[in-house]
């Protein structure tokens, strides 16, 4: 290892309160600085640097899908082929791939240039099929779009890149700053009224502002809409070890993109949040963690957290008024299940993405032990408008209980797949709307990312998209992920694609997720291959039946439920698939 | 004063601080939990104990869940019993779990579990790439085919004998135990203690040396302190009576040493049965060891010591205790050289 990563290494181990903590963050450094992949020997100085046992080094570098054991080509193609991307053509170009490339998913070419991977959700939902080349998302990809761009890696050029997607607002709150130029400088937020919000609030105690979130009624953006200020309300009031305020940017339910049209368009929107509620529980220290693969945005995070500490926003005397709070922002490495709050924490201190038991939950005992807030990007870039606007203004937008803005990321069968930011309660037709209509004839949608159950055209004509009214319907808001079918869609091979998703995300930790997850994925193969049998559809809706509630963290539920859902309310489909009485298995 | 709940239909009390687990245990209740263990706590992974709370939603794990006064607990619904058939049927669904040839037939909690749910064969399978057995250290056998990931073996490495040696590679249904970065166990830093091999619950970590030497029910158990050094280690000898053989040793659960041993207690137990083991006293003569009575050898040496000491004064004598016999032994030691001999020149080998 070179001296200077050496070097890096320890500097990072020093800003966390053990050095173990730097590990995952230590070994995305080393891969970064040693051509893309972590060899033994880099393991082991790792090991020694940190002071962490050589089992639990490989346990972590195992554990995350973008860290690589093994040595992969000079650019790695990793196209996103999850529902959304399935249903924007991604099979069929990853077909086209793999003969322009003359190489099969997981293979490098011989002359070490292009390692292939079929990889999971890469958050970019509405501008499907997207293909990661090492850091880089080259979104609205196309056969051509590939011919095109392989051409040019050829040549050793990697070709210009921006993001770009379909947008509107209705609420002008979250995406309010969205189409503006340069909209990520600091400049342009203080013009547009940016941290006065903060101004506000350090004129208040914190307890104001708690109270002011709680009488808004803000709930938690990132799935389950618990409410915030209740959450914040759970620490400990005499504790005297320090509060930790987490984001939560690790945004990998498919179907959803809408963090990341906040975090890459207008950071400083989170940071005031951030800040603001940083304040009102009394942390110092607040940290973002998000996923790995956006490793762009996380770079416009740190330049917006660098340019707001440098002009007293953030740090030891927020505003001159003797407050102190700074934030840091740590890049996951590739795993969907760190996106619950507990398994975060835990790839926060550097480890395995495996959620905890609870009790203690994070409030009590969170991140290196301490009482921790977790929140979702979108819930703290809401608190700056209900702390400048107050609660009351808050409430006014969206329903009864269901108060505020939400940003629907839609994909899948629309004319403009892209984030729409509506106040809740909006129907779900309106939506659709929005984003140019339906393409075809509207099968099914599923209204709040992958783990919410699907509902039929029938069934989701009248609704409306909150909260309660989603629970009504039998599914969930969750994160507003809304994948749109149209009937050119065979449920069958949705499910199948949902259960893989969640089969190769599993922690493996809970026996009915590892197992469980793996079983009814080899069964719907089996039905989708046309080798199925009823007995398979039984033991998938048992299975699904009694992995439900009983895993460590939700992601039981978010396949049983989904799965249950789309085998229940389309079972016609999966026996259409099971061979006829008498026929020749065989075939 | 103690706190109520009632367990299946019956009033029992606990302690403050019990968990439901520990309390049906307690009053004879079996519930399996096959990633917990005392030694190594609640981790909630393996899901089959759970049971059923009135007024509470789910059905919680018993292992993490808190006794409380008044709660009331069935352990053994047809809805716990639904969930925990489920379990099994998937930890039984992929491995190559075949009592009829496997060590741990008869002490295998994955057994008891699938016996006591009434699972004859598992439901379906799990089709997956060939687990590996890793054979390559001198004493412990990992046989990943067996392997229920229940994580026990991990915690047991790093918290309970810190060790640090064992690790969960790879996640979900690709996950397995990996020794240091993922090396052969007996290439890795692997001291061969068999704190892993006593705490899991299937037959994933098994002694090597004890492979087809006897089933568990046939062996005679003797229970005994470890001979090796001072520190006094409770262990249970699994006895060959026939042959008059030790098969295996298992650290018992007590005071010192809570079930843990170094690899010379757990795997170094031949020397009782050794060929060249020391039966009889003997004397060299004309060059020759020959062997004498007890009386001849203990007149022999009595004789040498007292004129030795006689010719050159006391403090030409020491004496050694060692770890291996009791303290009755070595106090003996340090008083004959003391009271009798009248020198301070008395040692032990744990001194230092």
């Amino acid at each position: 290892m070179k001296p200077d990563v050496r070097a890096r290494i320890l500097d990072l181990a020093a800003t966390y309160p053990t050095p173990k903590a730097a590990l995952l963050t230590a070994l995305e450094t080393v891969q970064q600085a040693e051509g893309g992949h972590l060899s033994t020997d880099s393991l082991s100085e790792v090991a020694a640097l940190l002071g962490v046992p050589l089992g639990t080094v490989y346990a972590t570098a195992s554990y995350y899908t973008m860290l690589n054991l093994k040595p992969v080509g000079k650019y790695h193609l990793q196209l996103d082929t999850n529902i959304p991307a399935m249903l924007a053509g991604a099979e069929d170009l990853l077909a086209h791939m793999e003969q322009a490339l003359g190489i099969g998913v997981g293979e490098t070419t011989s002359d070490g240039l292009f390692t292939l991977s079929a990889v999971e959700d890469l958050g970019a939902c509405g501008t499907c099929p997207v293909l990661q080349v090492n850091d880089r998302y080259y979104e609205n990809m196309t056969p051509a779009c590939f011919d095109e761009l392989l051409a040019n890696l050829k040549q050793g050029v990697v070709p210009e890149w921006k993001t770009e997607g379909n947008w509107g607002t209705e609420c002008n709150m979250l995406l309010a700053r969205r189409g503006k130029p340069n909209s990520t400088a600091l400049a342009g937020y203080v013009a547009d009224g940016g941290y006065q919000a903060l101004e506000k609030a350090l004129t208040l105690s914190p307890a104001e502002v708690t109270q002011m979130v709680k009488d808004s009624g803000l709930r938690g953006r990132g799935g389950a809409g618990f409410p915030a200020g209740v959450k914040w309300g759970f620490l400990p009031k005499d504790s005297t070890k320090p509060v930790y305020l987490v984001c939560n940017a690790d945004e990998g339910e498919p179907g959803t993109f809408k963090d990341r049209q906040i975090m890459e368009f207008d950071p400083h929107l989170v940071i005031e949040g951030m800040a603001i509620s940083g304040y009102a529980i009394g942390a110092k220290l607040g940290y973002i963690y998000i996923r790995g693969e956006f490793a762009w945005i996380a770079d416009i995070l740190e330049r917006a957290i660098a340019e707001a500490r440098e002009a007293g926003k953030l740090g030891n005397n927020m505003l001159g008024r003797g407050v102190e709070f700074d934030i840091r922002v740590t890049r996951g490495a590739g795993a969907y299940v760190c996106g619950e709050e507990t398994a975060l924490i835990e790839s926060l201190e550097g480890k395995r993405g495996n959620p905890r038991l609870r009790p203690p939950y994070p409030a009590v005992s969170g991140l290196f032990g301490c009482p921790t807030i977790v929140n979702n990007v979108e819930t703290l870039s809401s608190v700056p408008f209900i702390v400048r606007e107050g609660a009351e203004a808050f409430r006014q937008i969206g329903t009864a209980n269901n108060a505020g803005p939400k940003i629907f990321g839609v994909s899948g069968h629309v004319k403009n797949p892209g984030a729409y930011e509506f106040p809740l309660g909006v129907p779900l037709a309106k939506v659709l709307e929005a984003a140019g209509g339906v393409v075809g004839n509207l099968k099914a949608v599923i209204v709040g990312g992958l783990s919410t159950p699907i509902l039929t055209a029938e069934e989701c004509r009248d609704l409306t998209l909150d909260y309660d009214t989603c629970a009504k319907y039998g599914t969930g808001l969750g994160s507003g992920g809304i994948m749109v079918m149209n009937d050119t869609v065979q449920i069958p091979a949705i499910a199948l694609r949902t259960i893989q998703f969640y089969a190769h995300e599993s922690c493996g930790q809970c026996t009915p997720c590892r197992q469980g997850s793996v079983a009814i994925e080899q069964m719907l193969h089996r039905v989708v291959e046309g080798k199925g049998t009823p007995e398979d559809l039984d033991n998938v809706l048992h299975l699904c039946k009694t992995i439900k509630g009983n895993t460590l963290c939700p992601t039981g539920d978010a396949f049983s439920m989904p799965i249950e859902a789309m085998v229940g309310k389309f079972r016609g489909e999966f026996e259409a698939l099971l061979p006829k009485a008498g026929a020749d298995l065989a075939v | 004063m103690s706190d109520c709940l009632i367990l299946d239909g019956e009033a029992v009390t606990f302690q403050p601080g019990q968990t439901v687990l520990e309390v049906a245990r307690q009053n004879g209740i079996k519930i399996p939990a096959l990633c917990y263990h005392r030694k190594t706590g609640p981790a909630g992974r393996c899901r089959v104990c759970v049971v059923e709370v009135e007024g509470q939603a789910g059905l919680p794990t018993s292992c993490n869940l808190m006794a409380k006064d008044g709660m009331v607990v069935h352990t053994c619904t047809e809805r716990v019993l639904e969930v925990r058939r489920s379990v099994v049927n998937l930890m039984l669904a992929n491995g190559e779990h075949n009592c009829i040839s496997c060590e741990q037939n008869g002490r295998c909690e994955l057994q008891d579990a699938a016996y006591q749910l009434g699972i004859e064969i598992p439901a379906f399978t799990i089709t997956g790439p060939k687990a590996e057995i890793d054979d390559s250290s001198e004493m412990v056998v990992l046989d990943r085919r067996k392997c229920i990931q229940c994580g026990r073996c991990i915690a047991a490495c790093n918290n309970v004998v810190v060790n640090e040696v064992l690790g969960m590679g790879q996640r979900g249904f690709e996950s397995k135990i990996v020794c240091d970065l993922d090396r052969p166990m007996a290439d890795s830093t692997c001291v061969q203690c068999g704190e892993c091999v006593q705490i899991c619950p299937v037959g994933a970590l098994i002694e090597k040396k004890a492979v087809g030497k006897g089933r568990s029910w046939e062996m005679d158990t003797v229970d005994t302190t470890c001979p090796y050094c001072g520190v006094g280690c409770q262990m249970t000898l699994h006895v060959d009576t026939d042959a008059n053989r030790i098969v295996r040793v298992t650290g018992r659960e007590v005071e010192p040493n809570d079930g843990m041993l170094c690899v010379k207690g757990r795997f170094g137990y031949e020397f009782p049965s050794s060929p060249n083991r020391l039966t009889q006293p003997l004397i060299r003569k004309n060059g020759e060891l020959e062997p004498v009575s007890w009386e001849e050898a203990l007149d022999f040496t009595a004789e040498r010591i007292a004129k030795i000491v006689k010719e050159h004064g006391p403090d030409v004598f020491s004496a050694f205790g060692s770890g291996r016999i009791t303290n009755e032994n070595n106090y003996a030691i340090a008083k004959f050289t003391r009271a009798v001999i009248k020198t301070n020149n008395v040692d032990h080998c744990a001194r230092t």
